[in-house]
């Protein structure tokens, strides 16, 4: 430590245990006090605490671009488990990954807390809400913060318990708990990944402190590199659980049972993004584990066009809404797995201002019209101006628009793809990029455009109060600004310059810069397929050439199969639950006959023994007399036996 | 010459009536009676006691300060347990052992 | 002329404390056999004379015979029984009894007959002045317990026996002796059967 550090006055780094710290109080104060004093107030509580909170994460975040190069600091609360060899202690890791996260999640969760002000304001349990949601923000914060993986675990499970109380907040009707089930015990199967990589990491490296671990991987690559392979596959299990990729992803779509904030905040920001950052975060471990890499990739860009397909033919705005998160997951998933750790966080960034945006907008035009149905809307631009202005900035950033910032990061995604030498995946990365300008096209003129469907709906329609229009202005700022602010020039831009040690590797291979030619040609092929489904959308549902409906009667089954989402609930139903359903009988039968049929049997076997015994007991003192009696008898028989010599002592 | 009675004729003595006394115990169904019976074998005892006393050399009086104890437990033993079989008595007019039964099972 | 004596003495007294016993756990009546354990303890207190055990003796006398025999009379007297068949006065036990009370006897009796007394025997008579110097010095305390012992037995006996008095509440159902509340003198001699 430098002379100069140890005399330092305390910053705001030594205080990042305050950002999450503040959203607990938050949520244990509306707990306790929230249903009998509070009511309404809970929020402004909530409100208050994190936007503290996000200050406080703004100015680490300006701190740790101050700490130069070498950028990485630990604060440490208390050693929490001290056994043996195995240490984990609560301690932050404070470098410019962990710092973006926070900023991300943080501005995001204020935002998205003012906005719940006014769209949860007239709901009954506005307390229970304002409870769990800030205890989300907790739990995220200590996943990102965390120094090593048994602490950002603990955040892992929470923001999933959180999740779940979160989507089943209306648990008086039945889908949204049944979502919430759905979602926890999907997460749950990726949590199991997460722990087995968790506990070899423990047996090969000796540690689970990331400061520790990584250093060491280039070493444990040399004795026994399938390992590697095995515990970047079971952490990316995890991964798929919790960001909803393939097969772990259908929790995802029902999970919009819960209130649109919610779906805004964790669906889209940042629960979902808590995969990405674990890959980003474990990108050493991840270099050297061999096929790892490639198998992220390939799940990624599947998913992402898989999620893509679907959107484009789904009625519910908050579904389209959510398999475009699938999506746009799967896209920084393929960032990742080709290499390109910083583009998979730009991309993470952005994403969350402009869906998180696009989410709170849908929350804004269901509380003007009470209904989700896209079929039932139209022509809503002229009741709800800055709804739609902002959601179309949003939508843009969505497809990729330049300048907007959904455009710098995917495509440096899509770019990156290619140059490090994945063309079908960067190929695969276009298409969805015009599947995904085509669906949010669709989304919002079904929605803002055209005539009203229903004329009810449409009179009383109205723009929400300033509360939540405001979140929405600020956020489309930054989807309009934040990918050229932090982006430009492409492979070059302050977040490249930021990210790059948080994320490097010793020894990786050193992809080659790609050329300027190069770079330009697969921006123009993005753009091109952007505008591409942009201007198939507006000609299918503005001028009805072709016509959807006769374009779906046309694909027949294959629409179909897109509108069913190709059946993966029916048949993860059939097969998994099923079984799973076939195991808990079977398991229940051996508790009822085998477990408690010994225990009766042994009760019974006791009853017998005592029975005979019991005859013994006649009542009757003279028996009693005699048995004493015949007792002396062996007494003198005995010790005769001893006199005689007959027995020996 | 003194032709003294051997000890084992007052232990042989003493064993008898220890056992006849145990076979009343074990026979009869008069509670007073086995009382009765009781007493003998306490008596069989306590002649064992003071013969062992006077005869084994020692000049040792413990014997018999047994025995005076033996008497005093004796006394007790009778006193307690003819209460018993009067409570006995007046709950149920019977001193039959083999009637009273209620401790069965 | 002692000496020819004790023999026939030792003789005479044991057959009279043998056969008093046997009656004593074969009699008719009960009352024969209270008196039959009385004339036992007389005999026997005749034996500790013979063994020079004076004091003893007397202590027997005064304690068995004058003192409980006399309490067995009263349990006698207290639980008048109708007479019954000599065949039903033996518990349903009695081959079993007799068998295990032979079993045990018959071998202990055998090997009693081996003992023998030593050499040096200390002169009959003169034995109450070590006796009590023994109670009142060595054994002063396991004394005084058992007079506490006795207390302690006078106590219970008088406990077990209280009548209720009536309206104090604790006559159940089983309690015979309710239409005796008003009188305080116990049933004497009434054949209940």
């Amino acid at each position: 430590m430098l002379p100069a550090e140890a005399s330092r006055v305390a910053d705001a780094i030594d205080l990042v245990w305050l950002i999450a710290i503040l959203p607990l109080a938050a949520a244990v104060v509306n707990g306790v006090l929230g249903r009998r004093w509070l009511g309404k107030w809970t929020g402004g509580v909530a409100t208050v605490a994190l936007g503290i909170s996000a200050a406080l994460g703004v100015a680490v975040l300006f701190e740790t671009i101050g700490l130069g190069h070498e950028a990485k600091r630990i604060v440490t609360l208390y050693e929490w488990i001290g056994v043996g060899d195995f240490h984990v202690p609560v301690a932050a890791l404070v470098d410019p990954l962990s710092a973006t996260m926070v900023t991300v999640v943080t501005v995001v969760s204020f935002l998205i807390h003012v906005y719940s002000n006014g769209y949860m304001a007239h709901d009954r349990g506005v307390h229970r809400f304002f409870t769990w949601l800030p205890l989300f923000v907790f739990f995220m914060l200590v996943l990102v913060l965390a120094d090593n993986y048994v602490l950002m675990f603990v955040g892992w499970e929470g923001v999933g318990l959180c999740s779940y109380l979160l989507i089943g907040f209306w648990f008086e009707r039945p889908e949204p708990y049944v979502a919430a089930k759905k979602a926890f015990v999907m997460n749950r199967i990726g949590d199991w990944g997460f722990t087995i990589g968790m506990i070899l990491t423990f047996f090969t490296f000796g540690s689970v402190r990331f400061g520790e671990v990584f250093p060491k991987v280039a070493e444990v690559h040399g004795v026994d590199p399938t390992m590697l392979t095995v515990i970047a596959l079971a952490f990316f299990l995890g991964a798929t659980g919790k960001s909803a990729q393939l097969p772990l992803y259908s929790w995802l779509p029902d999970a919009m049972e819960g209130p649109t904030p919610v779906s805004a905040l964790i669906h889209a920001a940042t629960m979902v993004t808590a995969g990405v950052y674990l890959v980003a975060r474990s990108t050493a471990l991840f270099a050297a584990a061999g096929p790892a890499l490639l198998v992220v990739a390939i799940v990624g860009a599947a998913t992402a066009v898989f999620a893509a397909t679907i959107a484009i033919v789904q009625f519910d705005i908050k579904r389209v809404m959510a398999y475009s998160t699938v999506s746009q997951l799967g896209y920084m998933f393929l960032a990742l797995g080709v290499g390109a750790p910083i583009a998979a966080i730009f991309h993470l960034a952005t994403h969350a201002f402009f869906k998180a945006l696009l989410f709170l907008g849908s929350g804004s035009v269901i509380h003007a019209t009470e209904e989700q149905d896209m079929r039932r809307m139209g022509g809503l631009r002229r009741k709800l101006p800055i709804t739609y202005w902002t959601m179309l900035l949003a939508g843009g950033a969505l497809a990729a628009i330049p300048p907007l910032a959904g455009f710098w990061s995917k495509d440096e995604i899509v770019g990156a793809a290619f140059t490090n030498g994945y063309p079908i995946l960067s190929g695969i990365g276009v298409l969805t990029g015009l599947l995904t300008a085509f669906y949010v096209t669709r989304a919002l003129y079904m929605t803002f455009h055209g005539e009203p469907r229903d004329h009810h709906l449409y009179e009383h329609a109205h723009e929400s109060p300033a509360v939540m229009t405001i979140p929405l202005l600020l956020l489309a700022a930054g989807s309009v600004l934040a990918g050229v602010v932090l982006g430009f020039p492409p492979e070059g831009g302050f977040v490249h310059r930021f990210l790059e040690p948080a994320v490097a590797v010793e020894g990786a291979a050193q992809h080659a810069e790609p050329e300027l030619v190069a770079i330009l040609g697969l921006a123009a092929t993005s753009v091109a397929a952007g505008l591409i489904g942009i201007v198939l959308g507006l000609a299918m549902y503005g001028r009805r050439r072709p016509d959807p409906a006769a374009v779906s009667r046309a694909a027949g089954p294959v629409y179909t199969l897109l509108r069913n989402k190709y059946y993966v609930d029916e048949l993860y139903d059939h097969r998994f639950v099923e079984l799973m359903r076939a195991a808990f009988g079977a398991a229940w039968a051996f508790d009822i006959h085998i477990i408690d049929g010994i225990v009766n049997r042994l009760g019974w076997v006791a009853g017998l023994v005592g029975g005979g015994i019991r005859r013994a007991q006649t009542g009757v003192v003279g028996n009693y007399a005699l048995s004493i009696a015949a007792g002396l008898v062996l007494l003198i028989a005995v010790y005769g036996g001893y006199a005689m010599g007959v027995l020996r002592r | 010459m003194t032709t003294l009675v051997p000890l084992g004729a007052f232990i042989a003595l003493s064993a008898a009536l220890f056992f006849i006394g145990m076979a009343g115990v074990l026979v009869r169904r008069n509670a007073v009676v086995i009382l009765m019976c009781v007493e003998l074998m306490l008596n069989a005892a306590n002649l064992a006691l003071v013969a062992f006393s006077r005869r084994l050399g020692l000049i040792d009086e413990r014997g018999s300060v047994f025995v005076v104890f033996v008497f005093v437990i004796a006394a007790a033993e009778v006193a307690v347990g003819l209460a018993i079989v009067l409570a006995l008595y007046r709950n149920r007019p019977t001193v039959d052992v083999d009637e009273v039964r209620e401790m069965k099972g | 002329m002692l000496d020819v004596i004790e023999p026939i003495l030792f003789g005479v007294l044991a057959l009279a404390i043998v056969g008093a016993a046997a009656g004593v756990v074969l009699a008719d009546r009960v009352t024969t056999s209270a008196l039959l354990m009385a004339f036992t303890f007389l005999n026997m207190a005749g034996m500790f004379v013979l063994l020079g055990a004076e004091t003893i003796a007397a202590f027997q006398v005064l304690i068995y015979v004058g003192a409980i025999t006399v309490l067995i009379l009263y349990g006698v007297m207290f639980t008048p029984q109708a007479p019954r068949a000599y065949g039903l006065f033996f518990q349903k036990q009695t081959p079993a009894g007799a068998l295990i009370a032979a079993l045990a006897g018959l071998p202990v009796m055998v090997i009693a007959f081996a003992f023998r007394d030593t050499a040096n025997i200390p002169p009959r008579g003169g034995d109450l002045v070590p006796l009590a110097s023994s109670i009142f010095t060595d054994f002063a305390f396991p004394f005084e317990v058992a007079s506490v012992l006795l207390l302690a037995a006078m106590v219970g006996a008088i406990v077990l026996v209280k009548r209720e008095e009536r309206g104090s509440g604790s006559a159940g159902p089983n309690d015979t002796t309710s239409p005796e509340h008003s009188r305080a003198k116990p049933v004497i001699g009434r054949a209940r059967e």
